[in-house]
């Protein structure tokens, strides 16, 4: 059977907000917090290892790193993954990360993620639609002016990341931005972060993500493309469906 | 006897195939290429098609490109070239990538249609970034219904 554990480099903080950017529609979460990363400066604090993660290293300034891996500084700690999750190993890999997680007694887990929306080039501003793991918190996202998503699927990373921490009691939103579903979106993740903002009381300046979109849409391309291989392979299409009235 | 197996109907004959077929190709190693050309000096596009019951749409994520840059191209009946060039040149080195060398200055595909489409009524329009394509799809023959 397979295992993953996280090892930790540094000292952890508790009662952060625990963020989770996983590849996704749009790689509204990556960019999102990879842009965090940078804003809040932060350091490496853990990474992921498991004989199911690809034999991959991530070079950076010539020295490897593990594709997965935890930021932590300012009350954040962010999780992010360079590459694209292999789907069969998306169920181990985010149980592993929410029950260290868990370990660490967030403040609240959020999950940045993206909405597919089929007409995407025609909006302007995309719109950020919340789920949550409690009622308390669906009213809090609402009392934010956050519209919450009432019925639907949702497939991929926060899908897991909700359906855990609501089997146990853990507090935890995801934030849904508008986006393309498989064209890199920096305005979705723009949008994005001003509601985490919103929700956490954290100063975000999106305009240098906004400056550089071109750029990140150009440098993302290889990793949205094994992204939807890997979501074709989750069935993500899912999410366009309507769903059964029970 | 009582667990023989029921003639197959022609649907369910299909169904047989089409999940053999998906089975082969989850068994076929991909023939994995980088997303770039070195000699040409040209990167492909990231690219989806929707076939629709009235048309296909092609759509090609286009950054750094200028519209008026953008050249769409039918090859033939079946195949569509988009080009377009790039408003600044994106090399390597800006990536911090050390070992290859060279710079980008367009992009470039072709892309299959997979049902008949007429193309000499393709619509194309660009917006944020994104190139789209329409072409009405052609219908050569009609099954009444009784």
């Amino acid at each position: 059977m397979s295992t993953a554990k996280i090892i930790e480099k540094n000292t952890v903080p508790s009662e952060a907000f625990l963020v989770h950017g996983m590849p996704d529609v749009g790689l509204v979460g990556v960019i999102a917090a990879s842009h965090l990363i940078t804003e809040y400066k932060m350091v490496e604090m853990a990474y992921m290892d498991s004989e199911s993660l690809p034999p991959v290293a991530v070079l950076h300034e010539g020295l490897p790193y593990a594709p997965i891996r935890v930021f932590g500084n300012g009350g954040l700690l962010i999780t992010i993954s360079e590459m694209a999750i292999p789907a069969d190993s998306i169920q181990l890999f985010m149980r592993t990360l929410l029950d260290w997680g868990q370990s660490k007694n967030p403040k609240l887990t959020i999950s940045i993620s993206g909405m597919p929306v089929q007409n995407r080039q025609d909006i302007e501003k995309p719109k950020v639609y919340g789920v949550a793991s409690n009622a308390n918190l669906l009213k809090m996202l609402e009392d934010k002016g956050i519209e919450v998503l009432r019925e639907g699927y949702l497939v991929g990373p926060q899908a897991l990341i909700l359906r855990y921490c609501a089997e146990k009691n853990l507090p935890a939103i995801a934030l849904l931005a508008q986006s393309f579903f498989n064209y890199p979106d920096p305005e979705a993740a723009a949008a994005a972060l001003k509601e985490f903002g919103n929700v956490t009381g954290k100063k975000i300046d999106v305009a240098p993500l906004l400056e550089k979109g071109e750029e990140i849409r150009l440098r993302a391309r290889d990793v949205m493309k094994r992204t939807q291989t890997e979501m074709e392979r989750m069935k993500k299409g899912q999410e366009y469906d309507l769903p059964l009235y029970v | 006897m009582a667990n023989r197996k029921k003639k197959q109907s022609i649907y369910d004959m299909i169904r047989e195939y089409l999940d053999e077929a998906e089975k082969l190709k989850e068994g076929i190693p991909s023939t994995e290429r980088p997303s770039w050309d070195m000699r040409a000096c040209t990167l492909e596009p990231l690219s989806s098609i929707f076939v629709t019951p009235k048309e296909v749409i092609i759509t090609a994520d286009l950054p750094y490109v200028e519209p008026h840059s953008v050249k769409v191209e039918p090859i033939n009946s079946d195949r569509l070239e988009i080009m377009a060039e790039m408003k600044r040149k994106v090399k390597f080195k800006e990536m911090g990538i050390v070992h290859h060398e060279g710079e980008f200055s367009s992009f470039s595909c072709q892309t299959r249609i997979p049902v008949p489409v007429d193309m000499r009524h393709l619509e194309t329009s660009f917006k944020r970034g994104v190139l789209e394509v329409r072409i009405p799809r052609k219908r050569s023959y009609k099954i009444p219904v009784e």
